[in-house]
């Protein structure tokens, strides 16, 4: 360590890139088909950011652990920064631009997270909500210690979660109150 | 009692009220402008390229390859950024402390894993990371600085060339006859304390994007900061490119900015005679001693910023958390902003989470040597600390982490009423990413004395709870101010916050689940943690500190009608998550007589906001930000009544506004509106847009207190198989004055819990004795997720003084108080002495002796 001899950046090697290499891809996003020509080594995000322009999908740590980017694939939720946009071809995708109801008023999900004042910065927001939606398709009366466990691939540093699980909860009987869209 | 106290107290009004949060319309829907989603046409993208070793020198670079690649529009060495921009310069001077001037950019040498080397400019950010990769550097490594005992040790390899050592700060404070207090004292009990690196670790990294004006050369700077106005002045500073004999000659024949110069420094050194005459020179002294070039530097600044015609505009709309992270001006926002003047186009930077893990900022590593003088009946006498703080390789700017220790100093004796205090301070130079306010930056004093104070009850035979219901200071034996210097009044009411929270343990019921817990293989305990907390303080609080040093925080504000009618409130805050828009509404609509929707509230772009040094920080976004928008709209209020009563033919003490309503008293019927008495006063004078009613105003807050306060109570279960920790119940038991939202009240203090569980029992930044970084993704550095933070009871006391009160803040209590409360639970559950900050399983299981240490 304490050796004074030259050495190169481990991180200087040579690549090859090739800037034509792009695939055509076809994908739904939000009820829209847009017909995209991409490289293939760029993440779904980044296109869903960038090209489509649909900011709500948020990158908070690029390798799939904080669950910001979240959105629906398919009807399954899935980390935007760890897919290829290439891979969705022919993909239903929603983003949390896609959650409120066909008249602009909120999803039910996003209408109890407002009650129960769920977010403060709210950068991780789109995650748990695109979660919360899989959450409920699939449990539509989870218990309090479920909701922590299926939320528990999304991270927030602002709110210590609790207000986030009773926005949950509150869905819960919005939906099962005949809120639900 | 005032109008506003009156609805405090009533219920009446917005103020007091769980009102929903009005930024949820734009969040929860995915349409807020975090700085990524600043996506300007034909926008350039960069990235840096970051030191692989935590120490070396640079022998050469060669960024041929990378330049030629399909796509990059320049890669810029450090020299070459070193040479267009200015040195950080120290902004806080202390005696005994010396701070390193450095540059954006790394030249000659990388002192952390991460340290900016080269940064390319592409079109995408894939082609600039491609770039990355086809730079070549050629270092020397040198041994490295990895610890607090490395920075200790003479004769290591130094960071800083003019320092002695690695120690740049040896900072004395001294409170009381110590020696004597010492002498006297019944026992003298003495522990070391640690504490490893945390990092604040917001879901949203840094970021900027830099917009260029292709006409003006204008800089519209999109970014993270907590402290935009700070953001706007440095990187002008350090933008100035030109001597100073130019520059000065540009100014003296600039006739407009010299005499808008002039009149700003007259006003200035008239309006803070007294705290100019109270600064200690002795600061700058030390800081000369082993640096003069600061004057030619400043020199240079100083006159390239008189020079110019146009300074830079910072806009920052929506922040994705911050913790105090985002409040310093950083290397990669210089370095961004230079390349972009450079290249005359816009540039985005936009950090990722490696990035951030290694220098978005890191907090916490200290250590201290403590003893306690104490009476065989348990009162408290004295205490001696000495600290060390392990502040990595560069300074933060404007203020470095040698705040801390004078924060520690008023801090650390507590509400206890101790006699003497004495602490000296080393500041240290290791080679690791750089230490930042985080969340309570000087909370470590409470984790350091709450700790003690536990082993001071266990010494004596006491218990915890009775040792400090027998020292803490309370109503009717009350000083008048600590001995360290700040003022007390009633708003000190942390006896208040510890008898309640007595109240609302069982102790019986403690006793039958540790029983339990037992029977199950598992141990339980009780740990109790109290602190006060200046949020904002007394006005003497500052000086106290560092004399002088309260001259910028007053807080900024600005209340308008415009020629329509409409409302705006202009706050030099800049919101992360803290819910301003809401809570400000709140409060100016009350004021106002209005519903909350008739009010703007606009932040976040330095044309439209006055000056603020420290933006949003500290607590003040509650008591002083939320008290300027109170003062400011009721001065409004009372320019709209003047108006009002002559057009209604009035007195105006008869004149109330309800709902909107400007009517006088009991004929709601007859009654006109904000729009007809701005449209009148809009026809006077003959204009038909821009502010009709307004007043601006720099406020300091009222009261000699100001003091926020808690104490916390958690109970933990460890599982001595797995050296697990659940937490079965956590309790605060909070006085943060008037409460304006309690929905945003209580979540800022849960989410300050969840940092210190956190801390406690997950996450830790980790060096290697050769100061590599280990813990560099989110694998290694752990959040707790859901499954970890358990439900957060919240009692509130709400303490008013007589006359009117601000909001006291809340934002950093939680995080103080709770990794003293934890700690003190898993020494009560296990049995054993607990000594430092971090739990993890295996030292759980160690300390349980269930597993034996390496």
């Amino acid at each position: 360590m304490s050796s004074s001899s030259s050495s190169q950046s481990p991180a200087s090697r040579s690549v090859s890139v090739d800037p034509d290499a792009t695939l055509d891809v076809s994908v739904t996003i939000n009820g829209d088909t847009h017909q995209l020509v991409i490289e293939p080594r760029r993440s779904l995000a980044d296109v869903i950011r960038e090209d489509v322009g649909l900011t709500g999908t948020h990158l908070g740590c690029e390798h799939g652990v904080c669950g910001a980017c979240t959105v629906m694939v398919n009807g399954e939720p899935s980390r935007a920064c760890l897919m290829l946009a290439v891979q969705a071809d022919g993909a239903d995708i929603t983003t949390i631009e896609g959650l409120a109801n066909d008249d602009g008023s909120m999803h039910p999900i996003q209408q109890a997270m407002h009650e129960a004042m769920s977010f403060q910065c709210a950068f991780c927001s789109p995650g748990f909500l695109m979660s919360t939606v899989a959450l409920l398709r699939d449990n539509p009366s989870p218990s309090t210690d479920e909701i922590r466990e299926e939320l528990s691939g999304n991270l927030c540093r602002c709110t210590g979660y609790q207000s986030i699980v009773d926005g949950v909860e509150t869905a819960v009987s919005l939906i099962n109150s005949g809120g639900a869209a | 009692m005032t109008d506003t106290q009156d609805r405090q107290r009533s219920g009446l009004g917005f103020v007091g009220q769980r009102v929903k949060r009005v930024e949820d319309e734009r969040f929860l829907r995915g349409a807020g402008t975090y700085v990524a989603d600043v996506q300007p046409d034909g926008v350039l993208h960069a990235a840096f390229l970051r030191s692989p070793y935590p120490h070396a020198t640079i022998n050469s670079i060669n960024v041929n390859k990378a330049s030629r690649l399909d796509g990059v529009a320049k890669v810029f060495t450090g020299a070459e950024l070193n040479d267009v921009t200015n040195p950080f310069l120290p902004f806080f001077m202390l005696e005994g402390l010396y701070t390193p001037l450095y540059k954006c950019m790394s030249d000659d040498k990388v002192r952390h894993v991460g340290d900016v080397v080269a940064l390319v400019v592409a079109e995408s950010r894939y082609i600039a990371e491609d770039a990355l990769e086809l730079i070549d550097v050629d270092y020397t490594e040198l041994p490295s600085i990895a610890s607090i005992d490395d920075a200790l040790t003479p004769g290591r390899v130094q960071l800083w060339d003019k320092a002695n050592g690695n120690v740049l700060g040896d900072i004395d404070a001294s409170y009381g006859n110590v020696d004597e207090i010492f002498a006297k004292a019944d026992h003298v009990i003495t522990r070391t304390l640690d504490c490893p690196r945390q990092t604040n670790q917001p879901m949203e990294t840094r970021g900027t994007v830099v917009e260029v004006d292709p006409q003006t050369g204008h800089l519209d700077i999109h970014n993270t900061s907590q402290a935009p106005h700070m953001l706007k002045w440095a990187t002008a500073a350090l933008l100035v490119n030109e001597g100073g004999f130019k520059n000065l000659g540009k100014f003296v024949k600039n006739a407009e900015r010299r005499s808008a110069f002039l009149g700003a420094a007259k006003s200035f050194v008239t309006t803070n005679k007294e705290k100019l005459k109270a600064s200690d020179p002795a600061g700058q002294k030390s800081q000369f001693e082993k640096d003069k070039s600061m004057v030619k530097h400043q020199m240079r600044m100083a006159s390239g910023l008189l020079a110019a015609d146009d300074y830079p505009t910072v806009k920052a709309v929506d922040i994705g958390g911050a913790f105090g992270s985002k409040g310093p001006v950083t290397r990669e926002d210089i370095a961004v902003a230079a390349a972009a003047k450079q290249l005359g186009r816009s540039v985005q930077w936009i950090e990722d989470r490696v990035e951030n893990l290694q220098d978005g900022g890191q907090a916490r590593e200290e250590r201290f040597d403590v003893s306690i003088a104490v009476d065989a009946d348990g009162t408290l006498r004295g205490m001696k600390v000495d600290a060390y703080l392990d502040q990595g390789a560069y300074p933060a700017f404007p203020i470095s982490s040698a705040i801390i220790p004078q924060l520690w100093k008023l801090y650390m004796p507590g509400p206890y009423n101790f006699e003497a205090f004495e602490l000296n301070t080393k500041v240290l130079a290791t080679n690791k990413g750089r230490v930042v306010p985080y969340r309570g930056p000087w909370a470590n004093e409470t984790f350091m004395r709450e700790r003690m104070l536990d082993i001071v009850a266990g010494e004596l035979g006491m218990s915890p709870a009775d040792l400090r219901a027998k020292n803490v200071m309370r109503e009717g034996s009350m000083p008048d101010a600590f001995i360290t210097g700040p003022s007390i009044d009633e708003t000190m009411s942390v006896a208040k916050t510890l008898d309640r929270a007595l109240e609302m343990i069982d102790f019986d019921q403690l006793e039958e689940d540790k029983a339990a817990a037992e029977a199950r293989g598992h141990k339980l305990g009780l740990g109790i943690a109290s602190y006060h907390e200046a949020a904002p303080g007394p006005p003497n609080f500052f000086s106290s500190a560092q004399p002088g040093s309260d001259m910028f925080l007053y807080e900024d504000g600005r209340a308008e009608v415009e020629a329509d009618g409409s409302i705006k409130m202009y706050t030099s805050q800049s919101p992360h998550g803290q819910s301003h828009q809401t809570t400000y509404m709140q409060v100016a609509a009350d004021e106002l007589g209005v519903p909350m929707e008739d009010v703007e509230i606009v932040w976040g772009n330095t044309d439209r906001t006055q000056f603020s040094f420290l933006g949003t920080g500290g607590s003040r976004g509650g008591p002083l930000g939320a008290g300027v928008m109170r003062m400011t709209a009721r001065e409004v209020r009372n320019q709209v009544v003047e108006v009002a009563a002559d057009m209604l033919e009035a007195a105006s003490g008869d004149i109330e506004i309800v709902d909107g309503n400007i009517h006088v008293a009991g004929v709601p019927a007859k009654g006109i509106t904000y729009a007809d008495v701005a449209a009148k006063v809009a026809t006077d004078k003959r204009i038909s847009s821009g502010a009709v009613f307004s007043e601006e105003m720099k406020y300091e807050g009222v009261g000699n207190g100001g003091w926020s306060v808690a104490t916390h109570v958690a109970w933990v279960d460890i599982d001595l198989e797995t050296g697990m920790v659940e937490i079965p119940r956590y309790l605060v038991v909070e006085d943060c004055g008037p409460i304006i939202n309690p929905g945003v009240v209580d979540g800022q203090v849960r989410g300050g819990v969840a940092q210190g569980i956190g801390a406690v029992f997950y996450e830790k930044h980790h060096y290697d004795d050769n100061a590599n970084l280990l813990s560099a993704t989110y694998m290694d550095y752990l959040i707790p997720t859901a499954m970890e933070i358990p439900e957060i009871d919240i009692e509130h006391m709400e303490t008013l003084t007589s006359g009117e009160n601000d909001a006291r803040g809340t934002g950093e209590g939680g995080m103080i108080g709770a990794p003293a409360a934890l700690t003190n639970a898993v020494s009560d559950a296990l049995g054993v002495e607990v000594h430092e900050q971090y739990l993890p399983p295996y030292r759980l299981l160690e300390l349980a002796g269930v597993i034996t240490p390496d």
